[in-house]
């Protein structure tokens, strides 16, 4: 009897550290959201591949007190509202202390309304529709600039840079590409230029030679293209060539991506695009690139504004030294520092302000070309 | 007039692509009544296996000295390849279903659809690969009416196979024994054919046709994705039952007018609808003359 009262207790002496380990090891979890599947894949990649960046840094700069690690969950939203929904119920019960994400609007604002019941923040580095922070959620914030800012920026480039008098303009009906588009249509009519014709394709489309075909027709001097994504962008700026259309093609932030050139090649040549402006000589992006580049290859699009949402929000758990949401919400409007995209700097509303300028493409890069306010850059 | 020819070209080039991917399902169906809806997957799958090769060439710096030659390899060893790749699936996904329902093979062939199109996302990635420019720039330029080298390159490609699939389905032994098998499997086997080998070859030579397609699709847009295989598989699905499917004609006929349907669709009427007026067609066919317009059932000409 005695013995096996022995061996009992010590039984239980050996699984003690093995039950205080579950304890003591704490996990900080985040979650991320954005389209790992789907056609949009590739940018949401991007972005989780900058949170893991964010993530690591912030490990080797001594992690978080009071954590062992730091752990992402990064979850797929496919870019359907549906998924993205399930996706943000799925973060709730894991617990995660901040979501970075997600890609498409249309994700976005449905995500957030989930996760904002249970009061979790969320970072958008790259959702770019005003409704995104104009309903007034007060634990959503965009890392990336807004559609109200970037159509005039757009179309104040056409007319001033560009002396255009007429566009065409193609979207493919998603909440971001088609906001922008309405908007770069409202602010083009508004500044006295001619919008020939507001034409639309389909999500997933691969063959555009008919609208193509009207639009060489139209000769309008502006070829407005508003896709969700850079891989449809650069099969219509291919196909376009092809077909010998003349109007100069313009286009917005989700082309952003160096993608985009090895698959349109020569046509990408010479198109113009609006994107938030990002000093590649900063030390912050360099030591970025430096370490984002070899593991994952050329910075796209988003990966920039993923870190620095992730780097946001790690900076402020760390200073509120909890995770409470109001605590991490009132160190997140404190933040002011450089980060690899800009300047980080959140306003009431949750926006942290806009930096669009006009990229020009040359050969396998994205050079910067004129900026709203100083006209031509030199 | 310009507008309308360039819009017809357009239609034909892009109708020619949905008709050789139809024509797999019309022969698959033909053959052993089943809607293989993962055709779309071995349309994707040649034209990865196109990229790889056509890259690998011009790696080898043979793109520059040896374009045909280069181009004809890409061909042969992406069709060899979806050939192979479809036997194996048959083997997996559909023989042993054979004496199931129809209903069990379906779903079969979706989870495969799924299997195929996340295999290739997961090995190959999820960014599009690059076919090589160098090949079949410019065309003929005619002020508004264009047509690149490209497009002539497919369209006549595409003539060149629809011809020799129709020898040999109709004036060969192995067609003839297709035909017979389609017919009547056990009366087929009792005269000494072997219908298991013969299904095998039908899945062959449909995968082949689909990867044909894909290294002209890759060719003709640029570049190649995972997930490119659904939406012209929905297409071509609905070419082959618009032509009444099981006929071989059918699919052709069937694939151009989608194709022609949808361009015309998008460049008369608007982009956002051209989906939808090519579904259109095919309820209408559905609703008035179900069989397809060249008739499912004609012996003759069934697979």
């Amino acid at each position: 009897m005695r013995k096996r009262v022995v061996s009992i207790v010590t039984l239980c002496l050996i699984l003690v550290p093995f039950l205080c380990g579950g304890v003591y090891a704490k996990t900080l979890k985040i979650g991320s959201m954005s389209p790992l599947t789907g056609p949009y894949a590739s940018d949401g990649t991007d972005i989780k591949n900058g949170v893991l960046t964010a993530i690591e840094v912030m490990e080797e700069m001594g992690g978080i007190p009071g954590y062992d690690k730091i752990q992402l969950f990064p979850q797929d939203t496919a870019c359907d509202p549906r998924q993205a929904v399930a996706a943000a119920n799925k973060l709730i019960n894991l617990e995660v202390a901040g979501v970075v994400g997600a890609y498409c609007s249309s994700s976005t604002i449905p995500a957030s309304d989930v996760l904002d019941e249970e009061d979790i923040i969320m970072i958008t580095p790259a959702s770019t529709n005003e409704k995104v922070t104009d309903r007034g959620l007060p634990y959503m914030f965009r890392m990336c600039g807004r559609d109200d800012d970037q159509a005039p920026a757009a179309a104040k480039f056409m007319k001033e840079s560009l002396g255009a008098k007429t566009i065409f303009i193609v979207d493919d009906k998603t909440t971001y590409s088609q906001g922008l588009a309405d908007g770069v249509a409202d602010a083009a009519k508004s500044m006295g230029m001619n919008v020939v014709a507001h034409e639309h394709v389909n999500q997933g489309d691969k063959d555009f030679s008919a609208i193509l075909t009207m639009a060489k027709k139209a000769n309008a001097d502006i070829f407005y293209m508003s896709l969700q994504g850079f891989s449809p962008a650069a099969m219509m700026t291919l196909q376009a060539k092809r077909l010998g259309m003349d109007s100069q093609i313009v286009t917005q932030d989700a082309v952003f991506q160096p993608r985009y050139m090895e698959v349109a090649k020569d046509a990408a040549n010479g198109v113009f695009l609006t994107y938030g402006f990002t000093d590649p000589t900063t030390p912050e992006y360099k030591a970025f690139e430096k370490r984002y580049v070899p593991k994952y290859g050329k910075i796209a699009a988003y990966a920039t504004y993923a870190y620095d949402a992730a780097m946001s929000l790690l900076k402020a758990i760390k200073a509120a030294g909890s995770t409470d949401s109001a605590k991490v919400k009132a160190e997140l409007m404190k933040l002011d520092f450089q980060g690899v995209s800009k300047h980080v700097k959140f306003r009431a509303n949750g926006d942290s302000g806009s930096s669009y300028i006009a990229f020009k493409v040359e050969g396998d890069k994205f050079v910067p070309y004129w900026e709203p306010v100083n006209g031509l850059i030199k | 007039m310009e507008y309308f020819i360039q819009q017809l070209i357009n239609g034909l080039t892009l109708g020619g692509m949905y008709a050789l991917i139809a024509l797999g399902y019309t022969m698959v169906y033909g053959v052993i009544q089943l809607i293989n809806f993962a055709h779309g997957e071995f349309f994707a799958a040649g034209g990865y296996a196109g990229a790889i090769a056509l890259s690998y060439f011009a790696g080898l710096g043979y793109m520059d000295t040896h374009p045909i030659l280069c181009l004809t390899g890409a061909f042969a060893l992406a069709m060899a390849y979806c050939a192979y790749l479809a036997v194996g699936v048959e083997k997996i996904a559909y023989k042993p279903l054979r004496k199931a329902s129809r209903l069990a093979a379906l779903l079969s062939a979706l989870g495969m659809s799924i299997f195929l199109s996340n295999g290739m996302m997961l090995t190959r990635g999820v960014y599009d690969a690059v076919y090589p420019s160098e090949l079949f720039q410019g065309g003929f330029d005619f002020g508004m009416v264009t047509i690149s080298y490209l497009q002539i390159t497919i369209v006549s490609l595409t003539a060149a196979l629809l011809i020799g699939l129709n020898i040999l389905v109709f004036k060969t032994k192995i067609g003839m024994a297709m035909r017979a098998t389609a017919q009547d499997k056990t009366m087929s086997a009792l005269v000494a054919i072997g219908s298991n080998k013969i299904i095998s070859l039908t899945f062959a030579i449909g995968a082949g046709l689909a990867a044909a397609a894909g290294i002209m699709y890759g060719l003709y847009y640029g570049s190649v994705k995972y997930d490119m295989g659904f939406v012209p598989g929905i297409k071509a699905f609905a070419a082959a039952v618009l032509g009444g499917i099981g006929n071989i004609t059918g699919a052709m006929v069937g694939g151009l007018i989608i194709g022609m349907v949808e361009i015309f669709g998008a460049g008369y009427i608007s982009g956002e609808y051209k989906d939808v007026f090519a579904f259109i067609i095919l309820i209408g066919v559905l609703y008035f003359k179900p069989t397809g317009i060249m008739g499912e059932n004609i012996d003759d000409t069934r697979v």
